[in-house]
């Protein structure tokens, strides 16, 4: 990996870790913690994107002693996988073609958690998506539905927000900074 | 408190792959065990390797306040709300077999709490690093961990430092949850852009560095290793091994 690459996938962790912090100061339903994620996949490619993936669940882990969630890093490399191809498709040129994308990320990050929710953790991760399980079942929702239902409405919002932030950014990004990026004008 | 705390523990005087080797294996033989009781020896013995580190009463805490909420959680999910024939216990109605998946998925969690959160507490970082140079680690593997560790907190003052200045400027917090939505754009954009614009200057100071050389490092106080430590790590992957085999072959451990 170029050094560049090195220094983006850093920016990428620590963006990962950081916007929890925004997020909780808007208290908005979302973790958005796949932004950085995102970001390094459009700016860098998929090498650098599942590198910024797999370390920020390493991080996230380490920062708040969380260690049970390393399961989820599979997630990462689902999403820094589709972001690549989603920025080689162009798909992060235009807001009407990132928001759907997003959609389908998040589709596929809830198909991709669920499994990890259901199995390692019987769908007890935590927060709101726990809590919409619970209700769920409550209501008489097999326990396999209730945590796909939760994964998924969560990952949806969360992705394609996720996917609108990045096409922000990259379309904000200044002619000179944009032009160091050789993946981006792919 | 999370992190590193100074000792004199067997694990601290360990070389550092050791501890996270145990802890490691742990994480991987606990998926393996599916019945309460040998779930529960993995969360003993994960309490026995904070206790070996003289980390218990440090550990402990962490690890019962993550743990806890897991708990409450697999305990509604499984045992109020699974059917099956139930258990009365004081005024509540549980199902006997929920009870169990929630023990093992708890006790799974547990043991992984009480493993890692030892590691951390017993290996220091600046050990870990010269271990991981000694043993010819890419350079960029490490500056990726220990680099990104010391770039978050910048990044979380000068998050902190773009919401009060948004705020300063009207930008609003609160209100409908569009509005909420529309409000990250003032504050994501900021702060990447910003961190974007200083990759440059870190490739530069990182490039002055040599650390694209492509030469192997020499570790300036490499850990001991010692016979005993390597045969544990060995053990530890047998062991996990063992476990999947049992597993595999149909022997419900």
């Amino acid at each position: 990996m170029s050094l560049r690459n090195l220094v983006l996938v850093r920016l990428g962790v620590a963006v990962n870790l950081v916007i929890g912090q925004i997020v909780a100061a808007l208290v908005l339903p979302v973790y958005l913690d796949a932004v950085g994620t995102i970001l390094v996949a459009a700016l860098a490619g998929p090498r650098a994107a599942v590198a910024a993936g797999l370390v920020s669940q390493v991080l996230a882990a380490v920062l708040s002693g969380n260690f049970s969630w390393l399961p989820f890093a599979l997630v990462q490399i689902v999403i820094a996988l589709y972001a690549s191809l989603a920025a080689r498709l162009g798909l992060f040129r235009r807001m009407a073609t990132a928001l759907p994308a997003g959609l389908l990320l998040g589709a596929l990050a809830g198909g991709t958690a669920a499994p990890i929710a259901y199995f390692v953790f019987g769908g007890a991760t935590a927060g709101g998506v726990t809590a919409v399980t619970t209700v769920l079942r409550a209501l008489g929702a097999p326990l396999k539905v209730a945590v796909f239902t939760s994964s998924l409405s969560t990952d949806l919002l969360d992705k394609t927000i996720a996917f609108a932030l990045v096409c922000l950014i990259l379309r904000s990004l200044p002619t000179h900074l944009a032009a160091r990026f050789p993946a981006l004008a792919r | 408190m999370i992190g590193y705390r100074d000792g004199d523990s067997v694990l601290h005087r360990a070389h550092p792959y050791t501890p996270l080797a145990i802890a490691t294996a742990l994480l991987l033989a606990v998926f393996a065990l599916t019945s309460p009781a040998s779930v529960g020896v993995a969360v003993a013995l994960a309490v026995v390797l904070a206790l070996a580190g003289r980390a218990l009463g440090y550990v402990a805490r962490p690890a019962l306040i993550i743990g806890v909420t897991t708990w409450v959680l697999l305990l509604i999910l499984h045992g109020l709300l699974d059917p099956g024939p139930r258990i009365a216990l004081g005024p509540l109605s549980f199902s006997a077999e929920g009870l169990a998946r929630a023990a093992v998925l708890g006790g799974r969690i547990t043991a992984i709490l009480f493993a890692f959160l030892t590691v951390l507490a017993v290996v220091s970082p600046a050990r870990l690093v010269e271990a991981m140079t000694d043993r010819g680690v890419p350079f960029g593997r490490m500056y990726l961990v220990v680099s990104t560790l010391t770039l978050v907190p910048r990044l979380r003052e000068r998050a902190s430092r773009i919401l009060e200045a948004q705020q300063c400027r009207g930008l609003a917090l609160g209100g409908s949850p569009v509005a909420r939505v529309a409000a990250l754009g003032p504050l994501v954009l900021p702060l990447v852009l910003g961190a974007l614009a200083e990759v440059d200057e870190q490739v530069l100071a990182l490039d002055s560095r040599g650390a694209d050389s492509g030469l192997v490092r020499t570790a300036l106080d490499p850990p001991a290793d010692s016979a005993g430590g390597r045969i544990l790590r060995w053990a530890c992957a047998l062991l996990v091994l063992a476990a999947y085999a049992a597993k595999f072959a149909g022997h419900a451990l």
